[in-house]
């Protein structure tokens, strides 16, 4: 079972390993001009003059700043609201339609309103992020908080709890699936506006990086951005898969 | 405040004393009437078993002890006060024990969330906790979560969390119903004597009529399409009771042939 599971890491880290090494014979080869293309070595040398050298870990941390703020406030707001909105009946059939309108509206044609709104600040960005990434955990509440089992509220008026003991001790932890996979799609959600934001108001951050590297044909700074763009993305969804099964172990104990 | 023990059991409560008193009990839920008209006393420490059959209000009846259904006509009173809500006296034993626990708390979580309710401090818990899985026979399983226990230790564990209310009553919907006889007979033994211990009121809906004889002093049998009180036997056999003795006991087979009885002239 084990050597089973070091088999499959082995084999990941070897098709990467593969893939990193294709690039460095296509970049050799010029099969595509370097000036568009670096290599591996090159884009590695990049990333490393930039954080020693450069303002490339000012960008990175600026990119994480944009997109912390704006999927935490997403979080709070979208629990919250949504705690409210799945807790009635009413609620739900007042507000659901307008969800409904919202929902689909794609962020990018936001951006030009939140702009004029709130001019090229750190605002709009916080607003832009916070509205795009809000939806996976919103729905997610509401869906959690309507599907909690009706027995466990008769548990609950039978021991006499408060309505804020019910929230937080039954229909939050019953929820906490539907929420917790909401904040896992919303932190993709977050990264990209986080760059598209920084790209469009130019924002201290890599999207603004990458975008200024490109126009000035710096490929391999293009390249180093683009690297750690991913890495943010892979790590903070490694860190928001172990908080999940950490908050879920009742759930492995199910299976 | 405890009752010492199911000796002192009064056939005949007077009403005065009674612990939950239904006063010509009606409901109509959705323009139907569903129980018209139940009028019924429990006495303290009494073991009152509900019987009938399916559609006779037996569940419905139980609900409206607790508090969850407020009657349409007539009253239900708890030590003489009329109930308009549950009340923490009151424990319910719901028969599906996967849905009434809290999946994401251990064992010893459940029973918290009944003790944190009642404001017990924090530092008191721990050791009520182990004395109430202790008493229920869960023992070493605190930190086991509900989905990792069979049907048998969830239903203990259900319980063990009504204890913690300090339940005067304790409301028994089909609590065994889904368990197979070995871990029912079990349960009724442990049930006993857990109550004997504890001299809790005891209302217990069951589909069983031997479960019925077995556990109650009384047996109170429902008529269907409205649910309403076509029979009352009591229970006049020995306690502590025994699962082959009392099963073998003449006056258990007279009971059980007349509710059997019963409950084919009601279909």
């Amino acid at each position: 079972m084990r050597w089973s599971v070091i088999g499959w890491r082995l084999a990941s880290f070897v098709v990467a390993a593969g893939l990193i090494a294709l690039w460095q014979v296509a970049a050799d080869q010029r099969l595509v001009s370097p000036v568009f293309l670096p290599g591996p070595d090159r884009a590695w040398a990049s990333l490393m003059r930039g954080f020693t050298s450069g303002d490339l870990l000012a960008k990175l941390m600026g990119t994480l700043t944009h997109m912390a703020y704006g999927w935490l406030l997403a979080s709070i707001g979208g629990v919250a609201l949504g705690a409210m909105i799945g807790s009635s009946k009413a609620m739900r059939s007042y507000v659901a339609p307008t969800l409904e309108l919202l929902r689909p509206l794609p962020v990018s044609a936001i951006i030009p309103v939140a702009i004029a709104a709130l001019g090229l600040s750190q605002g709009m960005a916080l607003f832009v992020i916070a509205f795009g990434s809000v939806w996976p955990m919103l729905l997610g509440t509401i869906h959690g908080f309507a599907a909690v089992e009706p027995r466990l509220y008769e548990v609950a008026r039978v021991l006499h709890m408060s309505r804020l003991a019910v929230i937080l001790k039954i229909a939050l932890p019953s929820a906490a699936p539907d929420i917790l996979a909401g904040m896992r799609l919303s932190l993709t959600v977050a990264l990209i506006l986080a760059v598209v934001c920084e790209m469009l108001a130019g924002l201290d951050g890599l999207g603004q990086w990458v975008l200024l590297s490109a126009r000035a044909f710096r490929s391999a700074d293009l390249f180093a951005g683009v690297m750690l763009l991913g890495l943010i993305g892979y790590v903070t969804a490694l860190a928001m898969g172990a908080a999940e099964s950490r908050l879920l172990r009742w759930q492995a104990a199910r299976r | 405040m405890a009752e010492p023990a199911l000796a002192l059991v009064q056939s005949s409560p007077s009403p005065a004393r009674a612990q939950i008193a239904f006063d010509n009990v009606a409901l109509t839920l959705g323009g139907k009437a569903i129980i018209d008209t139940i009028s019924l006393e429990v006495a303290p420490g009494e073991i009152l078993c509900v019987v009938g059959a399916s559609g006779c209000g037996k569940t419905t009846a139980l609900r409206l002890a607790a508090g969850l259904y407020e009657p349409t006509g007539g009253s239900v009173r708890f030590e003489g006060e009329p109930m308009r809500a549950p009340r923490r006296e009151i424990a319910v034993v719901f028969q599906d024990y996967g849905k009434a626990l809290l999946p994401w708390r251990s064992a010893a979580g459940n029973i918290s969330l009944a003790l944190e309710t009642i404001g017990m401090p924090a530092q008191q818990r721990e050791a009520r906790i182990t004395e109430l899985l202790a008493k229920v026979g869960l023992a070493g399983h605190a930190a086991k979560y509900p989905t990792e226990m069979s049907g048998g230790m969830q239903q203990r564990l259900q319980i063990a969390r009504c204890l913690a209310q300090d339940p005067k009553v304790l409301l028994m919907d089909e609590p065994f119903g889904a368990l197979d006889a070995m871990t029912r007979q079990g349960l009724q033994d442990e049930m006993l004597a857990l109550v004997a211990s504890t001299g809790a009121t005891v209302v217990f809906v069951t589909h069983d009529l031997e479960e019925a004889i077995y556990l109650g002093d009384r047996v109170v049998g429902l008529l269907p399409h409205p649910g309403r009180v076509g029979l009352e036997l009591t229970v006049d056999l020995p306690r502590p009771r025994d699962q082959l003795a009392t099963r073998e006991h003449p006056e258990f087979l007279r009971l059980r042939r007349a509710l059997f009885d019963f409950i084919k002239a009601s279909e």
